[in-house]
């Protein structure tokens, strides 16, 4: 089965489940094309990402994975040069179309960073910041909000006496926990998660990635990784990219013990990438 | 063993070597020439009267420069009160909102030239648009022309220490859903603050020490002077005025007052590279 018939069977399933339901689409992906510039560097993207399912991007460096993720909540938006075409829908409408509200739209769906990037801020501000920033919350609210973001992402336990030191004092682990937890604090739907272990130990990373299985019973995660066998671990759907253009999207078991396409094997083998 | 660094490479070193060290150690002692001879020589002149006293007549023995002393420190605030303000929000559009904008490159190529502008042409402007038109030198005239310098200094360290903040930070910022503004004013900003304190304190040094663009706006005066609108005595320009006199009590104060200046300028400074020192080492 070639790659547009296996899209077209996904997207005929996805028009039966209600997109409320787990297992629905949350974002589709169509015909998106992506420039630096005058470099052509996602190519006629076209694919689902389900409701509370992880989604993985994988490929080899330069492939276009981060490109693919920084589409969903237009962070490329700041940089004059870059620019979208085609159609991302969410919740109804094109998010590349004009008139979207971009802090909305980045307000349902975060991003946590291959770097942890904790604001010069105490740890409990960085919790803070975007809900004090978004609803009117009473005190009270944001403090109970902020226990239980901490809580979501497994570092509550660590941080719970020194809420008020500089974030930059924790380490590259837990400061990547404290980044999802900032984005969880104000209740997303979607995670957007680049490489986001790939700064950490072992350790951290093995935290990162039992945290992800968690997260994914509340939030729709698409996670951008080189490491395969992190793709494997957590995701249950697996988009395979090459030179910007999509090789093959299927469920993860699939496709790491049947992909549908000569070249996801020959990446799968280790031939090239 | 055989050398293998030649004798000719030996000398050229050892020379290079005498060479620096020489120019290392004028540069200090001509710095302590200075400082030492102010010291000797102003510090005789500070007593109570320097400072709470008004200028006496030449021939009257006494008096001090406390409208001199408290002018400077007047129209120095006044000047930071414009100029810093200024300064900063021009670097933040250069270096957040108009970044690769030709606007952008604009102001920030406009700040460079202007703080290549002589400040004494800095004060002839000043005398030009403001004192010749309200008619009088002033405090106010005095405190632009000093803003004046300092917009592109605090521009500059504004502006590099806004460029210092990794792009990620504003990503981060903007993931959240949070706004533009309210990601430079609350991080980027926040990040920024300690180097551009460093920069303020630097720009106050650096207009301590200006006399030239006063000559032409806020001028001199013997007496109190609370207006913004009237002259204003500085200590700079008391030196200007002192040293050239002929009058030995008078000339003692010039000295004195060379003194409180050299002073301030040094403690400001030195606080601001332990500022500095703190920001780079985080």
């Amino acid at each position: 089965m070639d790659k547009a018939a296996a899209l077209t069977s996904t997207s005929v399933q996805s028009e039966v489940v209600p997109a409320s339901l787990p297992g629905g689409v949350e974002i589709e992906v169509r015909d998106l094309d992506f420039y630096y510039g005058s470099s052509h560097a996602l190519k006629n993207i076209s694919l689902p990402v389900y409701d509370r399912k992880v989604t993985a991007i994988i490929g080899p460096s330069g492939c276009g994975k981060s490109t693919l993720l920084r589409c969903f909540n237009r962070i490329f938006d700041i940089y004059r040069e870059q620019r979208a075409e085609g159609e991302i829908i969410f919740q109804g409408e094109n998010i590349l179309g004009p008139g979207v509200n971009l802090p909305d739209l980045r307000a349902k769906i975060g991003m946590i960073f291959q770097k942890p990037t904790p604001f010069p801020l105490s740890i409990y501000d960085n919790i803070a910041f975007g809900m004090k920033l978004y609803k009117k919350m009473t005190r009270s609210e944001i403090r109970e909000r902020v226990e239980v973001s901490l809580r979501r992402s497994a570092l509550w336990e660590e941080v719970k006496d020194k809420l008020l030191e500089p974030a930059t004092s924790l380490s590259g682990g837990q400061q990547q926990r404290l980044c999802i937890a900032r984005a969880i604090a104000i209740e997303p739907e979607v995670l957007l998660m680049d490489e986001p272990a790939s700064a950490l130990d072992p350790i951290a990373t093995a935290k990162i990635e039992e945290l992800i299985g968690e997260l994914s019973e509340k939030y729709t995660i698409v996670i951008v990784t080189h490491n395969m066998q992190q793709a494997a671990r957590v995701s249950d759907y697996t988009a395979f990219l090459w030179l910007g253009q999509l090789v093959e999207f299927s469920r993860t078991d699939d496709f790491f013990t049947n992909p549908k396409e000569q070249k996801s094997r020959d990446y799968l083998t280790g031939r090239f990438g | 063993m055989k050398a293998v660094v030649t004798f000719k490479r030996t000398a050229i070193d050892l020379t290079f070597r005498v060479f620096a060290w020489s120019a290392a150690v004028v540069a200090i002692l001509v710095l302590l020439v200075v400082l030492l001879e102010v010291l000797k020589r102003g510090y005789s002149a500070i007593n109570w009267d320097f400072f709470f006293h008004l200028p006496k007549p030449p021939g009257e023995s006494g008096g001090g420069i406390a409208n001199a002393l408290l002018g400077s420190a007047a129209i120095t605030v006044l000047a930071s009160l414009i100029g810093v303000p200024l300064g900063i929000m021009s670097a933040i559009y250069s270096a957040e909102f108009g970044r690769g904008t030709k606007l952008g490159s604009l102001v920030h190529f406009s700040t460079e030239i202007l703080s290549s502008v002589p400040s004494i042409v800095i004060g002839l402007f000043v005398y030009a648009v403001f004192v010749i038109p309200m008619k009088s030198f002033s405090t106010i005239a005095g405190a632009f022309a000093l803003a004046v310098i300092t917009i592109p200094l605090i521009h500059r360290v504004t502006e590099e220490m806004l460029l210092m903040v990794p792009d990620s930070l504003r990503e981060a910022g903007l993931a959240l859903g949070v706004t533009y503004p309210v990601v430079v004013k609350k991080i980027c900003l926040k990040s920024a603050k300690m180097g551009v304190i460093t920069g303020i304190l630097g720009a106050l040094a650096r207009i301590s020490g200006e006399t030239a663009p006063l000559l032409f706006t806020s001028l001199n005066s013997s007496f109190w002077n609370l207006s913004l609108f009237k002259p204003m005595a500085t200590a700079n320009v008391i030196v200007f005025v002192y040293a050239m006199s002929p009058y030995d009590d008078w000339r003692s104060i010039a000295w004195g007052a060379s003194f409180i200046i050299t002073m301030s300028i040094l403690a400001l400074t030195i606080l601001s590279r332990v500022l500095f020192k703190r920001v780079k080492n985080g």
